[in-house]
């Protein structure tokens, strides 16, 4: 049988790394800071939880600083433009939720999607990162289970009024999420990253948070697989 | 609790089984979907002992397929059995067996190097590959329907193919030692390895599969391959008792000859009716009372508190854990699958 090819090593200081890391760094740069300022929204439409939203927001600002650093440390200018592009049509879904004051939607977008996406990726992304990467993405990683963590404990303490928003949200918004990766695979891939690997680690995420607020198997099955394929 | 780690034979298979599961999101997908597709809990298991105890398990569908072994798609394969394995641990399972491919895949691309599954560290001593119960199972299958077939085992001629794996040299070795079967061919593609089986067993007879074959009283194959195997059955000697415990199983729907006799190896039969559907979905003749009989020790070591990965690694089955495993799967009620 073959052998598991050993983890190659990559040139962080190669002019094809720094060029997909300039958009992937500015997509994290980017998502953090779209994450601190949703949860802001957040504390508006939820004052009972003004509190934490606002300790969870500004621990995404911190994240935000640290992997501004990850860039700078490997001499990359990130490329904020294409970032703001790229998270453009779930940032107006996000905020046209907050504006008709849907709480299930906007938890589902922010706590559950991007919380999972962002945890599957920099758990993807920790073993091929360069090591000052890697420590800071390794404290990150423990952050975000936090936030996860309290979109499923809200949802599941409101799972039967917030059930047939949150199937909706999933199929208007977890599409989006695929086109996206869709549009950064060949990025990932550069730095290390498969496209079937972040997939799968993000069903795994999402499907383990939807488990715990309350969907059977079966719903779980379809809400995490829904769209992928025609992405 | 008790888990049992499987994965469907083909991707037609997964399809199918899809299907009639009523998930037509996985229905429809081909290799690349599958190779993203996420473990899932997908039966919950309630097995009585002849004692008289109650166990409960679940089984979690990995959602490996063998496909991805012939296409090399080895991080797919791999990223299905590390996830399972969290899977399992992170549903409190205490004892969980790695069934199929699952425990190869582990072993081979030596999987304990990555304990950290995201937010999980793998506690190896929670899983078992239940190769143990099945190189039991095999030999009492052996000793048996030889019996049943009127061959003398003292005096045939047995072939071990596969014989330098994990069941296959425990195979060998009860063979040797237990059965003193007449001749022992020990057939497999690595002859550093099999030269040294061969010393170990201070017995046995290497050869190759097309000489062994004709050869042989009694064929063990313990091989698993991802393609399976063809035997020309008018090769073999008549009678033939042809054991096939590798995996994926297809010799006894390839093979039907007068003469030759094809039994499914490795398998179980439970005394009781066991509450499953998942032996439905892997074609066993009686689903409520067959499976594999890995999946089985992971039961027996439920049923007996013995928290531990009691099979691990390679060569490391003795003939006195045979014994002992042996012992629990009589006393619970399960015995060999017979001709």
């Amino acid at each position: 049988m073959q052998q598991l090819e050993s983890i190659p090593k990559y040139d962080f200081h190669s002019e094809i790394y720094k060029d997909a890391y300039s958009r992937i760094n500015a997509i994290v740069i980017e998502g953090e800071q779209e994450a601190c300022e949703n949860y802001v929204k957040l504390a508006e439409l939820l004052p009972d939880s003004q509190a934490e939203l606002a300790r969870l927001s500004k621990m995404e600002s911190r994240h935000k600083k640290g992997f501004e650093a990850c860039g700078r440390n490997l001499d990359v200018i990130p490329d904020l433009g294409f970032a703001k592009q790229f998270f453009s049509q779930l940032h107006a879904n996000f905020q046209r939720a907050a504006t008709e004051g849907k709480v299930v939607t906007c938890l589902l977008i922010q706590a559950l999607i991007i919380e999972c996406f962002a945890i599957a990726a920099y758990n993807v992304y920790i073993p091929v990162a360069d090591g000052f990467a890697r420590k800071i993405t390794e404290g990150v990683v423990k952050d975000e289970y936090a936030h996860l963590n309290y979109g499923e404990t809200w949802l599941k303490d409101h799972f039967q009024p917030s059930k047939s928003e949150l199937e909706q949200a999933n199929r208007q918004n977890l599409p989006l999420v695929w086109k996206m990766l869709n549009q950064v695979a060949k990025d990932a891939l550069v730095l290390g990253m498969e496209k079937e690997a972040l997939v799968e680690d993000f069903m795994i995420q999402y499907g383990e948070a939807l488990s715990n607020i309350g969907f059977t198997t079966g719903e779980i099955m379809r809400m995490s697989a829904y769209g992928l394929v025609s992405a | 609790m008790f888990g049992l780690i499987g994965h469907l034979t083909s991707l037609e298979h997964a399809q199918s089984v899809a299907n009639e599961l009523g998930y037509p999101e996985y229905a429809d997908q081909g290799l690349d979907f599958w190779c993203s597709a996420p473990p899932q809990i997908v039966d919950d298991i309630q097995v009585t002992s002849i004692t008289g105890q109650t166990i409960y398990g679940k089984y979690v569908e990995s959602c490996f397929l063998p496909e991805m072994l012939a296409s090399r798609r080895i991080k797919a394969a791999t990223r299905k059995v590390i996830n399972a394995m969290a899977h399992a641990q992170k549903h409190g399972i205490h004892i969980t067996a790695l069934g199929g491919f699952s425990s190869i895949i582990f072993e081979n691309f030596n999987l304990h190097q990555f304990p950290q599954v995201r937010n999980v560290t793998l506690e190896f001593n929670r899983f078992t590959t239940g190769n143990t119960h099945t190189a039991y199972v095999i030999c009492r299958q052996v000793e048996e329907c030889s019996k049943r077939l009127g061959i003398d085992i003292r005096k045939a001629t047995v072939a071990v193919c596969g014989a330098t794996g994990d069941i296959g040299s425990a195979v060998c070795r009860w063979l040797a030692h237990r059965l003193q079967v007449g001749e022992l061919l020990l057939v497999a593609r690595n002859v550093e390895r099999l030269t040294t089986l061969q010393q170990d067993l201070g017995k046995g007879r290497i050869m190759d599969l097309e000489l062994a074959l004709p050869t042989a009283d009694v064929v063990v194959w313990v091989a698993s391959m991802p393609k399976g195997l063809e035997i020309d059955p008018t090769i073999l000697k008549q009678p033939c008792l042809l054991i096939d415990g590798g995996y994926p199983k297809n010799l006894a729907n390839q093979i039907q000859h007068p003469n030759v006799y094809v039994l499914n190896g490795g398998i179980v039969e439970h005394s009781l009716d066991i509450d499953w559907r998942i032996m439905n979905i892997v074609n066993m003749d009686v689903p409520a009372r067959q499976l594999f009989a890995c999946f089985a020790e992971s039961m027996l070591l439920e049923f007996e508190n013995w928290y531990t990965n009691f099979s691990w690694g390679r060569n490391q089955i003795t003939l006195e854990k045979m014994d002992k495993i042996g012992e629990v799967s009589i006393k619970h009620g399960f015995r060999p699958l017979l001709v």
